[in-house]
């Protein structure tokens, strides 16, 4: 028996006993591959209560990054009145346990050096550290044990309840936060996107009534079948797996699932407008129902596409309202990918409010435009090597790496969607851009608003 | 005779060539695909003429996002689109840097584009206009209006900085922006993008050949360097000097300080770093602050102190390298709090101010900050960029790589001896307080009453806290003066 077969002897021993000799870790993966946009070797392994692992080996030294991605956001928040809430259950998670209270949990991560953080969007929740490859085996320990065994009491959440009006407070004068709350609210009436992940003022300020809720969500949405830890850096899966399956392996797994209300098609084109607290200058809006990310059917990568060509800063429409005519601060394009069918945005900040219908014309006009004619070969050859190049350009530290993973992890819970994404884009074809303007740039699916300051209504306007 | 004096034109001539200012590199080559580059000069706007406030940012705007002579901007944006290949400038009191990363496969067209960018500038009307409007909208629209934490922020500098070359805002004033030609700005260029004051960064995997071509290419500015810059030390407040700037607001925001003697050049200044991030870790819940106002108390987003400049603190975790500075100052940063609690939390971050500067740290907290600060040292620079940019600073501030210069004066540090730094350095009186409320007129009168403050909380915080505040709500405000500011006055002139 030489060396190698022992360790791997050792190692199936280790998962044995870990995982308390149930099924082991369904293990899936591949190599690096020069020819996809993913350059880094990766594992995937399953868990039998349906947590599932990504391990990434990036070839930078000596530092780790853990993200532990929970596929719930403010999308999950369904019920009236508790919107906002999956990010204020995120602060949560920092109050500790009762083998690690948070004193613990913080003076652990300390000695470490390890930086941390966490971060909610409309669909997931991450968790990240990142610290010396040596303290991996601490730091999966103790965060295991939050994702398990989080404990607090109604003070401490009602404490927090605070901070997070404070999160809220802090971003009040700042008139593109404004514009996406009443943007969401106009467009969406039935699926929670039509609130953004703060949630609405009102339900932020009704906190502190919400801890049974709390414990609620919880027991519904911190299961291992909505989680993916993603290990990324100086990292080998075989010596990651035994440690997961010692600290994660007996997470039950639970039952519940978000029932999401589907958003029905609009039935008319929408308009609103509003009146900003404190001086902006004037931004205007038109919002497109589009769809989900999606990795198989190319529509929203089509839809990427014409974001990067059509509403970037190399765009034609930039080159006349920004460069040239300079009737516009900024222009830029917004179409985040999404679990369920978001919206395709182009907004554009405009230095006089005198031309804003007239930028606002020429927003449609450009919407319009691409429905009838095609885009040039060579721009859209530029778009495709544009998006290729930006990838690799971020992929820059193990960090950055993991970073841009655990978006894609949210949306498909594998590295594998990157590179179908990116093949999506390769075939891009000009007819595609066609088709897919004529399908989603339509009248009745689109949300006209304007965000402006007009001093002598916001005086009158309690705020 | 003759002949002595061609000796002595000779002996001039190789002095002259002996001493001729070369632009300094900084190498960082390694296995990467990507290239970046850091061209930084030694000149910012400390170096804008009186009355040209902002005219060093204007100047690299024009270069940055403006055209060259050959391209215009729209050509240039065009031209690096496909590359996904960008250049941004920063430009803060003491130096100006252009920073692009590229992909290997196409660093002779990016290069090409940066060059010509920045040896040869286009200087057209066109781009001032766009870029000078800019500018003036980000001061009065989004520092004045839009983002209450970092005018808190940047006004605090002004008013430590009174009087003196760091005591206006990087980008400017109104006024002189206003004011501001393509004359002025084509002069700034002549007085300053010179030779000796470059360093060019390079990292990643460029070609063996690519530093030496950059060289060339830099040493086609004049073979000079900038006059320097006296800088006084600043006037300390008298007391506590607190402005309000009165705004439309939901809650108040808080930021005081005092200049401290110490850079990254100074021996102590490694105890202050350690202090600082005991007391307040950006944007870390370990932070000191942090634990007493937002965790134990629920009074806000969170608090955290400083002892460099750190701009944009609510966008980012880590702090841009490249803002080298002569001067610094200690400051403390009380995220917006509800009106209600703005005295509370102005007299809590006094408070503990004055207890840090009696009683020090404890030898506990001096060893877990120190095994922390250890540790975290090998995660702040992690991408090349970042990496070439500490090592630009290091070499600005004189000492050595950043990393290893930390590790190794904190390994060396004493209890005694950050507590002894934080007696010399820091204090809890005489320095500047700027709050943002709606209520100003109120708050002001509240200040000036000298009456204990209130503090309104959701859910009582723990007995032995309720216990402190009674200490806190009554702590005396040695104030100096209190003014209100209306917002519209900032950064006009």
């Amino acid at each position: 028996m030489n060396s190698c077969t022992n360790k791997m002897l050792i190692f199936v021993m280790l998962v044995l006993v870990a995982a308390g000799c149930s099924a082991p870790a369904k293990t899936t993966g591949t190599t690096a591959n020069d020819n996809q946009i993913f350059p880094y070797p990766y594992a995937i392994n399953d868990l039998p209560n349906g947590l599932r692992v990504v391990t990434v080996s990036t070839g930078y030294p000596d530092v780790v990054a853990l993200y532990v991605v929970v596929n719930t956001g403010s999308r999950n928040e369904v019920e009236a009145g508790r919107s906002g809430f999956a990010h204020l259950f995120e602060h949560m998670m920092f109050r500790g346990t009762a083998k690690y209270p948070s004193e613990k949990w913080e003076a652990i991560m300390q000695a470490a050096g390890a930086e941390t953080n966490a971060y909610t969007s409309d669909d997931r929740t991450v968790y990240h550290a990142v610290f010396s490859k040596e303290d991996l085996p601490q730091i999966l320990e103790l965060e295991g044990d939050r994702f398990q065994n989080l404990k607090y009491t109604e003070e401490q959440f009602r404490t927090e309840t605070r901070a997070v009006l404070g999160e809220y407070n802090k971003n009040f004068a700042d008139p593109f936060r404004k514009l996406e709350e009443m943007v969401r609210e106009t467009a969406f009436k039935t699926h929670t996107y039509s609130h953004t992940t703060m949630g609405f003022e009102k339900d932020v300020e009704n906190m502190p009534s919400m801890y049974e809720y709390g414990l609620m969500f919880f027991d519904r949405y911190y299961r291992p079948e909505y989680t993916t830890v993603t290990i990324v850096g100086d990292v080998k899966p075989e010596e990651t797996l035994p440690l997961i399956e010692k600290y994660w392996g007996g997470w039950k797994r639970g039952i519940h699932k978000a029932d999401v209300p589907a958003e029905p098609a609009q039935d008319g084109p929408k308009v609103v407008d509003l009146n900003f607290h404190t001086p902006t200058l004037p931004i205007v809006d038109i919002a497109f129902h589009a769809p989900a990310y999606d990795d198989a059917i190319n529509d929203s990568a089509v839809l990427d596409v014409i974001s990067f060509h059509s509403f970037s800063e190399n765009s034609a429409i930039y080159k006349k309202l920004v460069v040239e005519e300079q009737k516009v601060e900024t222009l830029f394009p917004q179409y985040y990918d999404h679990q369920d069918p978001y919206l395709f945005e182009a907004t554009a900040m405009v230095k006089d409010a005198k031309d804003i219908e007239y930028v606002r014309a020429q927003l449609l006009e450009t919407f319009e435009k691409l429905k009838t004619t095609p885009i040039p070969a060579q721009e859209l050859d530029d778009v495709k090597s544009h998006l290729r190049y930006q990838f690799a350009i971020g992929m820059n530290s193990t960090p950055a790496i993991a970073g841009t993973l655990a978006h894609y992890i949210g949306l498909r819970r594998t590295p594998e969607t990157i590179n179908k994404r990116y093949e999506l884009y390769r075939n891009v074809t000009a007819d595609d851009v066609t088709r897919v303007a004529q399908k989603y740039f339509v009248e009745k699916e689109r949300t006209i608003a304007t965000l402006k300051y007009e001093p002598a209504k916001a005086k009158a306007r309690p705020q | 005779m003759k002949r002595i004096l061609t000796a002595g034109i000779l002996l001039a001539i190789s002095f002259a060539l002996l001493f001729a200012a070369q632009p300094e590199s900084l190498p960082l080559p390694n296995n990467s695909p990507l290239v970046t580059l850091r061209l930084l000069f030694k000149a910012g706007s400390v170096n804008d003429p009186p009355g040209k406030q902002g005219v060093a940012a204007l100047t690299a705007a024009m270069l940055s996002r403006g055209g060259s002579r050959d391209k215009s901007y729209d050509q240039i944006v065009k031209a690096l689109f496909p590359l996904a290949a960008s250049v941004s400038a920063q430009v803060d009191k003491e130096m100006t840097v252009f920073e692009g990363t590229t992909h290997r496969e196409s660093l002779d067209a990016y290069y090409g584009i940066l060059r010509s960018m920045l040896l040869d500038p286009g200087w057209r009307e066109d781009d001032f206009r766009r870029l000078k409007d800019e500018t003036m909208n980000f001061l009065r629209i989004q520092l004045r209006s839009n983002n209450e934490e970092e005018l808190g922020k940047e006004f605090l500098y002004l008013q430590i900085y009174r009087n003196h070359p760091y005591g206006h805002h990087s980008a400017g004033t109104l006024a002189s922006l206003n004011a501001l030609t393509l004359e002025d700005l084509k002069a700034f260029y002549k007085a300053n993008y010179l030779r000796g004051n470059v360093v060019i960064g390079l990292a990643g995997g460029y070609p063996e050949s690519f530093p030496k071509k950059v060289e060339a290419d830099l040493n086609q500015f004049p073979d000079a360097t900038s006059q320097p810059v006296a800088l006084p030390e600043p006037k300390p407040a008298e007391k506590l000097r607190i402005r309000i700037i009165q705004k439309e607001t939901r809650s108040t925001a808080i930021s005081l300080g005092f200049p401290i003697g110490v850079t990254r050049s100074h021996p102590d200044w490694a105890a202050l770093k350690l202090m600082q991030s005991y007391f307040g870790e950006h944007r870390s819940s370990k932070s000191y602050l942090y634990q007493r106002i937002r965790e134990t108390r629920g009074m806000n987003y969170g608090d955290y102190a400083y002892i460099e400049y750190f701009p944009r603190g609510m966008f980012q975790f880590k702090p841009d390298p490249n803002l080298g500075r002569r001067q610094q100052i200690f400051q403390i940063w009380i995220r917006p709090v509800e009106p209600d609690n703005g005295l509370f939390a102005l007299r809590i971050a006094l408070y503990e101010l004055n207890k840090l500067v009696e009683k020090g740290m404890s030898q506990a907290d001096f060893e877990s900050t120190r095994t922390f600060l250890s540790k975290q040292v090998n995660l702040l620079a992690q991408t090349q960029s970042e990496q070439l940019g500490y090592e630009l600073d290091s070499r600005y501030y004189g000492i050595p790589t950043f990393k290893n210069h930390l590790k190794d004066a904190i390994a060396k540090l004493t209890l005694e001896d950050v507590n002894a730094a934080i007696r010399r350095h820091l204090r809890s009186t005489n320095l500047d307080v700027v709050m943002i409320a709606k209520d100003a007129a109120g708050l002001r009168k509240a200040i000036e009453s000298g009456a204990p403050s209130t503090v309104r909380y959701v859910t009582p915080p723990p007995n032995d806290v309720l216990e402190e505040d009674k200490s806190i709500k009554g702590y005396k405000l040695d104030v100096g003066s209190v003014e209100v500011v209306p917002v519209d006055t900032i950064f006009e002139k």
